[in-house]
Protein backbone atom coordinates (compact mmCIF):
# COMPACT_ATOMS: atom_id res chain seq x y z
CA UNK A 1 0.00 0.00 0.00
CA UNK A 2 1.58 3.45 -0.82
CA UNK A 3 1.10 6.52 0.20
CA UNK A 4 -1.37 9.12 -1.62
CA UNK A 5 -0.02 12.82 -2.84
CA UNK A 6 -1.45 15.24 -0.18
CA UNK A 7 -4.18 16.49 -1.49
CA UNK A 8 -6.22 13.37 -3.39
CA UNK A 9 -8.81 11.32 -1.63
CA UNK A 10 -8.88 7.71 -1.40
CA UNK A 11 -11.27 6.14 -3.77
CA UNK A 12 -12.39 3.65 -1.34
CA UNK A 13 -13.52 6.82 0.87
CA UNK A 14 -15.70 8.09 -1.68
CA UNK A 15 -17.03 4.98 -2.15
CA UNK A 16 -18.45 4.97 1.51
CA UNK A 17 -19.62 8.56 1.27
CA UNK A 18 -23.29 9.47 1.25
CA UNK A 19 -25.40 13.11 1.52
CA UNK A 20 -25.94 13.82 5.20
CA UNK A 21 -29.74 14.94 4.06
CA UNK A 22 -30.61 13.16 2.03
CA UNK A 23 -28.33 9.76 2.67
CA UNK A 24 -28.13 9.16 -1.51
CA UNK A 25 -25.42 8.34 -3.00
CA UNK A 26 -23.23 11.40 -4.49
CA UNK A 27 -21.21 11.74 -7.68
CA UNK A 28 -17.57 12.62 -8.01
CA UNK A 29 -16.50 15.73 -9.98
CA UNK A 30 -12.66 15.65 -10.30
CA UNK A 31 -12.69 18.66 -12.25
CA UNK A 32 -14.17 20.68 -9.79
CA UNK A 33 -13.31 18.60 -6.60
CA UNK A 34 -16.86 18.28 -5.59
CA UNK A 35 -19.35 15.47 -4.67
CA UNK A 36 -22.84 15.92 -5.98
CA UNK A 37 -25.81 15.30 -4.17
CA UNK A 38 -28.35 15.68 -7.03
CA UNK A 39 -31.29 14.91 -4.24
CA UNK A 40 -30.34 17.77 -1.85
CA UNK A 41 -29.23 19.86 -5.22
CA UNK A 42 -25.88 20.38 -3.36
CA UNK A 43 -22.33 20.32 -3.97
CA UNK A 44 -19.72 19.19 -1.11
CA UNK A 45 -16.61 20.76 -1.49
CA UNK A 46 -13.05 18.43 -1.46
CA UNK A 47 -10.62 20.63 0.18
CA UNK A 48 -6.91 19.72 0.48
CA UNK A 49 -8.11 15.88 0.17
CA UNK A 50 -10.62 16.40 3.00
CA UNK A 51 -14.02 16.21 2.02
CA UNK A 52 -16.33 19.02 3.83
CA UNK A 53 -19.54 16.98 4.23
CA UNK A 54 -21.65 20.49 5.53
CA UNK A 55 -24.50 21.86 3.94
CA UNK A 56 -23.65 24.71 5.21
CA UNK A 57 -20.40 24.72 3.00
CA UNK A 58 -21.99 23.14 -0.18
CA UNK A 59 -22.64 24.71 -2.78
CA UNK A 60 -26.42 24.98 -4.28
CA UNK A 61 -26.86 23.37 -7.85
CA UNK A 62 -28.61 25.34 -10.33
CA UNK A 63 -30.94 23.42 -12.57
CA UNK A 64 -29.24 23.90 -15.31
CA UNK A 65 -26.18 21.64 -13.55
CA UNK A 66 -29.13 19.39 -12.56
CA UNK A 67 -29.89 18.33 -16.29
CA UNK A 68 -26.58 17.29 -17.04
CA UNK B 1 -36.34 29.67 18.05
CA UNK B 2 -36.87 28.83 21.28
CA UNK B 3 -34.92 25.67 21.63
CA UNK B 4 -31.68 26.27 24.00
CA UNK B 5 -28.93 24.44 25.18
CA UNK B 6 -25.88 24.86 27.63
CA UNK B 7 -22.53 25.90 26.69
CA UNK B 8 -20.96 25.74 29.36
CA UNK B 9 -22.98 27.55 32.55
CA UNK B 10 -24.61 29.69 29.61
CA UNK B 11 -28.08 29.03 28.64
CA UNK B 12 -27.94 29.53 24.59
CA UNK B 13 -29.69 29.12 21.31
CA UNK B 14 -29.05 25.47 20.00
CA UNK B 15 -28.17 26.79 16.64
CA UNK B 16 -25.39 28.80 18.31
CA UNK B 17 -23.52 26.22 20.56
CA UNK B 18 -21.71 24.69 17.61
CA UNK B 19 -20.32 28.32 16.35
CA UNK B 20 -19.34 28.55 19.80
CA UNK B 21 -17.77 25.17 20.06
CA UNK B 22 -16.16 25.74 16.66
CA UNK B 23 -14.53 28.75 18.23
CA UNK B 24 -13.10 26.56 20.98
CA UNK B 25 -11.46 24.65 19.08
CA UNK B 26 -10.43 27.00 15.96
CA UNK B 27 -8.41 28.82 19.12
CA UNK B 28 -7.19 25.45 20.81
CA UNK B 29 -6.06 23.14 17.61
CA UNK B 30 -2.54 23.55 17.30
CA UNK B 31 -2.11 22.96 21.07
CA UNK B 32 -4.66 20.49 21.47
CA UNK B 33 -2.24 17.27 22.91
CA UNK B 34 0.09 19.92 24.86
CA UNK B 35 -3.24 21.08 27.14
CA UNK B 36 -4.43 17.56 27.28
CA UNK B 37 -1.11 16.27 28.22
CA UNK B 38 -0.81 19.42 30.86
CA UNK B 39 -4.28 19.37 32.18
CA UNK B 40 -4.62 15.85 32.64
CA UNK B 41 -0.59 15.00 34.18
CA UNK B 42 -0.74 12.78 30.59
CA UNK B 43 -3.46 10.81 32.21
CA UNK B 44 -5.51 11.19 28.80
CA UNK B 45 -3.36 8.76 26.55
CA UNK B 46 -4.26 6.21 29.82
CA UNK B 47 -8.04 6.74 28.97
CA UNK B 48 -7.57 6.48 25.17
CA UNK B 49 -5.58 3.16 25.44
CA UNK B 50 -8.04 2.07 27.88
CA UNK B 51 -10.83 2.78 24.89
CA UNK B 52 -8.97 0.64 22.17
CA UNK B 53 -8.04 -1.85 24.37
CA UNK B 54 -11.72 -2.83 24.58
CA UNK B 55 -12.42 -2.35 20.86
CA UNK B 56 -9.26 -4.77 20.36
CA UNK B 57 -9.24 -4.24 16.74
CA UNK B 58 -8.69 -7.92 14.94
CA UNK B 59 -5.16 -8.50 13.67
CA UNK B 60 -6.59 -10.28 10.62
CA UNK B 61 -9.74 -9.64 9.62
CA UNK B 62 -10.87 -6.72 7.82
CA UNK B 63 -12.23 -3.99 10.46
CA UNK B 64 -13.82 -0.52 9.68
CA UNK B 65 -13.64 1.94 12.59
CA UNK B 66 -15.55 5.44 12.58
CA UNK B 67 -14.01 8.01 15.00
CA UNK B 68 -16.34 10.62 15.25
CA UNK B 69 -15.57 14.42 16.43
CA UNK B 70 -11.55 12.38 16.53
CA UNK B 71 -9.85 15.32 14.49
CA UNK B 72 -6.03 15.25 15.52
CA UNK B 73 -6.30 11.35 15.54
CA UNK B 74 -5.26 10.27 18.10
CA UNK B 75 -8.19 7.49 18.61
CA UNK B 76 -7.96 5.98 15.13
CA UNK B 77 -3.84 5.84 15.02
CA UNK B 78 -3.78 3.88 18.38
CA UNK B 79 -7.21 1.84 16.60
CA UNK B 80 -4.93 0.72 13.24
CA UNK B 81 -1.45 0.45 15.57
CA UNK B 82 -3.46 -1.88 17.96
CA UNK B 83 -5.33 -3.55 14.64
CA UNK B 84 -3.86 -5.46 11.52
CA UNK B 85 -3.73 -4.22 7.66
CA UNK B 86 -7.29 -4.58 7.62
CA UNK B 87 -7.81 -2.10 9.98
CA UNK B 88 -9.14 1.21 8.38
CA UNK B 89 -10.20 4.46 10.47
CA UNK B 90 -12.22 6.86 9.18
CA UNK B 91 -11.97 10.38 11.54
CA UNK B 92 -15.13 12.53 11.08
CA UNK B 93 -14.94 16.11 12.78
CA UNK B 94 -16.38 19.16 12.41
CA UNK B 95 -13.80 21.05 13.00
CA UNK B 96 -11.47 21.50 9.81
CA UNK B 97 -8.14 22.80 12.10
CA UNK B 98 -8.85 19.67 14.47
CA UNK B 99 -8.53 17.54 11.17
CA UNK B 100 -5.72 19.72 9.35
CA UNK B 101 -3.64 18.66 12.46
CA UNK B 102 -4.92 15.11 11.93
CA UNK B 103 -3.72 14.77 8.90
CA UNK B 104 -0.84 16.36 8.71
CA UNK B 105 -0.11 13.55 11.46
CA UNK B 106 -1.35 11.01 9.13
CA UNK B 107 1.13 11.88 7.27
CA UNK B 108 4.71 11.79 9.32
CA UNK B 109 2.96 8.52 10.18
CA UNK B 110 2.81 7.25 6.86
CA UNK B 111 -0.80 6.10 7.86
CA UNK B 112 -2.52 7.82 4.99
CA UNK B 113 -3.56 4.78 3.30
CA UNK B 114 -5.30 3.47 6.51
CA UNK B 115 -6.70 6.57 7.90
CA UNK B 116 -9.18 8.66 6.48
CA UNK B 117 -10.38 12.39 7.11
CA UNK B 118 -14.30 13.77 6.64
CA UNK B 119 -15.34 17.16 7.90
CA UNK B 120 -18.72 15.86 8.93
CA UNK B 121 -21.31 16.85 11.60
CA UNK B 122 -22.17 13.94 15.17
CA UNK B 123 -25.68 14.77 14.24
CA UNK B 124 -25.97 14.10 10.20
CA UNK B 125 -23.37 11.58 9.44
CA UNK B 126 -22.39 11.20 5.64
CA UNK B 127 -22.20 7.22 5.89
CA UNK B 128 -24.76 4.69 4.36
CA UNK B 129 -26.29 2.40 6.71
CA UNK B 130 -24.44 -0.42 8.85
CA UNK B 131 -21.27 0.08 7.36
CA UNK B 132 -18.85 0.32 10.06
CA UNK B 133 -17.72 -2.51 12.70
CA UNK B 134 -17.28 0.06 15.41
CA UNK B 135 -17.81 3.78 16.05
CA UNK B 136 -15.96 5.04 18.56
CA UNK B 137 -15.80 9.12 20.58
CA UNK B 138 -13.66 10.08 22.39
CA UNK B 139 -14.45 13.39 24.50
CA UNK B 140 -16.32 14.95 21.62
CA UNK B 141 -20.16 13.99 22.62
CA UNK B 142 -20.61 16.67 25.22
CA UNK B 143 -19.50 19.28 22.55
CA UNK B 144 -22.55 18.09 20.27
CA UNK B 145 -25.87 20.69 20.82
CA UNK B 146 -28.13 17.36 20.02
CA UNK B 147 -26.62 14.80 22.09
CA UNK B 148 -29.62 12.25 21.19
CA UNK B 149 -29.53 13.33 17.69
CA UNK B 150 -25.78 12.08 17.19
CA UNK B 151 -26.29 8.73 19.01
CA UNK B 152 -29.34 8.38 16.88
CA UNK B 153 -26.68 8.63 13.87
CA UNK B 154 -24.01 6.72 15.24
CA UNK B 155 -26.32 3.77 15.43
CA UNK B 156 -27.47 4.12 12.42
CA UNK B 157 -23.77 3.81 10.79
CA UNK B 158 -22.98 0.57 12.98
CA UNK B 159 -23.19 -2.92 11.09
CA UNK B 160 -25.58 -5.48 13.35
CA UNK B 161 -23.32 -6.77 15.94
CA UNK B 162 -21.03 -3.73 15.97
CA UNK B 163 -19.90 -2.16 19.23
CA UNK B 164 -19.94 1.65 20.32
CA UNK B 165 -17.68 2.87 22.56
CA UNK B 166 -17.69 6.43 24.32
CA UNK B 167 -14.86 8.09 26.40
CA UNK B 168 -16.02 10.68 28.44
CA UNK B 169 -15.69 13.05 31.12
CA UNK B 170 -17.42 11.75 34.48
CA UNK B 171 -18.56 12.34 37.91
CA UNK B 172 -16.19 12.01 40.34
CA UNK B 173 -17.78 9.72 43.27
CA UNK B 174 -14.50 9.65 45.73
CA UNK B 175 -14.57 11.38 48.85
CA UNK B 176 -12.10 14.06 49.03
CA UNK B 177 -10.94 13.30 45.46
CA UNK B 178 -14.55 15.25 44.33
CA UNK B 179 -13.46 18.37 46.01
CA UNK B 180 -9.79 18.43 44.77
CA UNK B 181 -11.07 18.27 41.17
CA UNK B 182 -13.53 20.30 41.52
CA UNK B 183 -10.84 22.99 42.53
CA UNK B 184 -7.98 22.02 40.08
CA UNK B 185 -10.65 22.08 37.04
CA UNK B 186 -11.94 25.64 38.10
CA UNK B 187 -8.81 27.60 39.62
CA UNK B 188 -5.86 25.78 37.25
CA UNK B 189 -7.04 24.71 34.44
CA UNK B 190 -8.16 28.03 32.94
CA UNK B 191 -4.94 29.76 33.81
CA UNK B 192 -2.97 26.69 32.31
CA UNK B 193 -5.35 27.74 28.82
CA UNK B 194 -4.73 31.01 29.35
CA UNK B 195 -0.17 30.44 29.75
CA UNK B 196 -0.64 27.81 27.10
CA UNK B 197 -3.11 29.15 24.34
CA UNK B 198 -3.12 32.36 25.03
CA UNK B 199 -6.85 32.46 25.74
CA UNK B 200 -8.60 31.01 29.37
CA UNK B 201 -11.98 31.24 27.93
CA UNK B 202 -11.83 28.43 26.07
CA UNK B 203 -10.87 26.19 29.06
CA UNK B 204 -13.56 27.89 31.15
CA UNK B 205 -16.04 26.15 28.88
CA UNK B 206 -14.14 22.94 28.49
CA UNK B 207 -14.81 22.65 32.43
CA UNK B 208 -18.42 24.08 32.57
CA UNK B 209 -19.67 21.82 30.24
CA UNK B 210 -17.73 18.80 32.22
CA UNK B 211 -19.94 19.82 35.27
CA UNK B 212 -22.84 20.17 33.06
CA UNK B 213 -22.73 16.48 30.88
CA UNK B 214 -25.09 13.68 32.27
CA UNK B 215 -24.59 11.62 35.20
CA UNK B 216 -23.35 7.89 33.77
CA UNK B 217 -26.76 6.39 34.48
CA UNK B 218 -28.50 9.34 32.60
CA UNK B 219 -26.45 8.95 29.51
CA UNK B 220 -26.62 4.85 29.46
CA UNK B 221 -30.25 6.38 29.59
CA UNK B 222 -29.83 8.04 26.49
CA UNK B 223 -28.24 5.73 24.58
CA UNK B 224 -30.68 2.81 25.25
CA UNK B 225 -33.23 5.17 24.17
CA UNK B 226 -30.70 5.39 20.56
CA UNK B 227 -31.25 1.42 20.18
CA UNK B 228 -28.33 0.22 22.19
CA UNK B 229 -28.41 -2.64 23.77
CA UNK B 230 -25.91 -4.05 26.50
CA UNK B 231 -25.23 -0.74 27.56
CA UNK B 232 -22.51 -0.33 30.11
CA UNK B 233 -20.23 2.30 31.99
CA UNK B 234 -17.07 2.00 33.40
CA UNK B 235 -15.47 4.86 35.40
CA UNK B 236 -11.65 5.54 34.98
CA UNK B 237 -9.54 7.23 37.57
CA UNK B 238 -12.08 7.51 40.28
CA UNK B 239 -14.68 9.10 38.21
CA UNK B 240 -12.82 11.80 36.51
CA UNK B 241 -14.11 9.98 33.30
CA UNK B 242 -15.96 6.88 32.17
CA UNK B 243 -16.27 4.96 29.13
CA UNK B 244 -19.53 3.85 28.01
CA UNK B 245 -20.18 0.93 25.59
CA UNK B 246 -23.44 -0.62 23.59
CA UNK B 247 -23.98 -2.85 20.97
CA UNK B 248 -26.70 -2.83 18.30
CA UNK B 249 -27.95 -6.30 17.94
Amino acid sequence: MTDRPPGSVDPKLLEILVCPLTKSTLEYDREKQELISRAAKLAYPIRDGIPIMLPDEARKLDESELKR
Amino acid sequence: MSDTTHFGFKSVPLEDKQRRVDDVFDKVARRYDLMNDLMSGGLHRQWKDALVAKLRPPKTRAFDLLDVAGGTGDIAFRAVAAGGPRTHAIVADINGDMLSVGRARAAQRSLTARVEFVEANAEALPFADRRFDAVTIAFGIRNVPRIEAALGEMFRVLKRGGRFLCLEFSHVDVPGLDALYQAYSFRVIPELGRAVVGDAEPYRYLVESIRRFPEREAFAGLMRNAGFARVSATPISGGIVALHSGWRL
